[in-house]
């Protein structure tokens, strides 16, 4: 029934999310690094730090770090082991296909407004474009918020992915009917 | 029983929306459906009450001076107590008395009622639980098979920036800070915009206290990391950005 990597951000109107977008004009290209790559620099918190201890927590530096990833060391024991892929002489797997390309379809989410379901154009592995298929247009305003609200919300879904949560801290206005479909179609396009 | 069943549900209250997640293994989807219900009707409840926008609510007519607390409700009764025990436990940096157009529980009644919508909803046959009051969140039972949920915390200048991943099983995450909002917290005592930290997080078992502590950390700033030697606060836990510098602390139990 839960969808693999399910994750959820925390809700808020949408009437906020059209003010915020007007001023946060939606970028692509920044989703890639971002999220965790400061989640593991960071000390405190989950695990256990000596009372009060101030820990560095760059903001702008964390984003360049390398993100550390726990589930790295099993890995590498076991290449360890495993010849070098020189050693064979033949290529056992075809040549890795382009990403995936084509239009996914994701499923009806519901918003207080009403029903949305997001679709989005896939071009090898890359989000072209996303429409709404069904959204709320009973105003000029949603109809408004519509237009910007899901390149937006594609940037702040996969944010989330990347960091594998089920739920944000501190303020949010994104409605989770939106990310629902939006999560939907993703899951669909594999990505 | 058999299937596990799991819904999620938003509520438009409060000018903003509040996100739930539930799941049971125990019991069917009528009766998480009907625990919603309950709930919707409870946050509903609580907004007419406590709502400092609206002029009909107990908490505006107390700001106005025409409701003494004796005569209030239960639970706006307790509210006022426990914003009490919140002033004093962080020094008069949390304090709803001293903000101007007088009494605003605002600070403490958003980590509160999440946490009363998770009772509900445990009454109901909810196991896993999410309630999200707009950024504060009240988590009960774990994710799913005995994993915790992983809750981030947003960067206050780039809200798709995750800072901080927390994994809590049971218990209440507040933040406070500029966010989406703006500079809404005001220092109580000098009336300025509160100028501690840019962002607090405070993990416990008491939504309302959460919420109270992490908008003390954010007037108190470094300084308010004392209030946390309190054995009242010895299960709680801080994860502060600092205001001026491009720097965090944090504290966490010794048990942990």
């Amino acid at each position: 029934m839960l969808i693999r990597r399910f994750f959820l951000i925390a809700g808020g109107t949408i009437g906020g999310l059209g003010t915020v977008l007007s001023i946060t004009p939606p970028q692509f290209g920044a989703t890639t690094g971002l999220a965790l790559g400061t989640g593991g620099s960071l000390a405190g918190g989950t695990t256990a730090t000596p009372l009060a201890s101030p820990t560095p927590a760059s903001t702008t530096k964390a984003t360049s770090t390398p993100t550390k990833k726990p589930k790295k060391k099993p890995t590498g024991g076991t290449k360890a082991t495993t010849p070098p892929p020189a050693s064979t002489p033949t290529p056992v797997s075809t040549p890795k296909p382009a990403g995936v390309s084509g239009t996914f379809t994701g499923a009806n989410g519901n918003t207080q407004f009403g029903p949305v379901q997001v679709q989005i154009t896939v071009v090898n592995g890359k989000i072209t474009n996303a429409i709404g298929l069904t959204y709320p247009t009973g105003s000029f305003r949603d109809q408004q918020i519509n237009q910007q609200a899901i390149p937006y919300l594609i940037q702040e879904t996969l944010a989330a992915q990347s960091a594998n949560i089920q739920g944000v801290g501190g303020a949010s206005y994104t409605s989770q009917g939106w990310v629902n479909s939006l999560q939907s179609a993703l899951a669909k396009a594999g990505l | 029983m058999a299937e596990r069943v799991h819904t999620t549900a938003e509520i438009d209250v409060w000018g903003t929306i509040v996100f739930i997640e539930v799941a049971s293994t125990k019991v069917g989807l009528d009766q998480l459906n009907a625990g919603l219900a309950e709930v919707t009707d409870y946050v509903r409840l609580i907004d007419e009450e406590f709502s400092t926008y609206k002029p009909t609510s107990q908490v505006s007519q107390i700001r106005r001076g025409e409701l003494k607390i004796e005569n209030a409700s239960a639970q706006m009764q307790e509210v006022w107590h426990l914003c009490e025990v919140a002033r004093d436990l962080t020094d008069g940096s949390f304090d709803p008395w001293v903000v101007k157009g007088g009494y605003d529980p605002s600070g403490y009644v958003k980590g509160w009622a999440a946490e009363g919508c998770a009772r509900i909803l445990q009454r109901h046959g909810a196991e896993n639980i999410q309630v999200n009051a707009s950024g504060d969140l009240y988590l009960a039972g774990g994710y799913e098979n005995g994993k915790p949920w992983s809750i981030g915390v947003r960067s206050p200048e780039n809200k798709f920036e995750v800072l901080k991943v927390f994994e809590i099983y049971d218990g209440a995450i507040a933040t406070s800070g500029t966010y989406e909002l703006g500079a809404h917290i005001k220092d109580p005592h000098s009336g300025l915009i509160a100028i501690g930290a840019r962002s607090a997080s405070v993990l416990g078992p008491d939504g309302g206290l959460c919420d109270a502590l992490a908008t003390a950390l954010i007037v108190a700033g470094k300084d308010g990391a004392v209030y946390f030697s309190k054995p009242e606060l010895a299960e709680y836990k801080v994860w502060v950005i600092n205001r001026n510098e491009e720097t965090a602390w944090s504290i966490a139990q010794p048990s942990e």
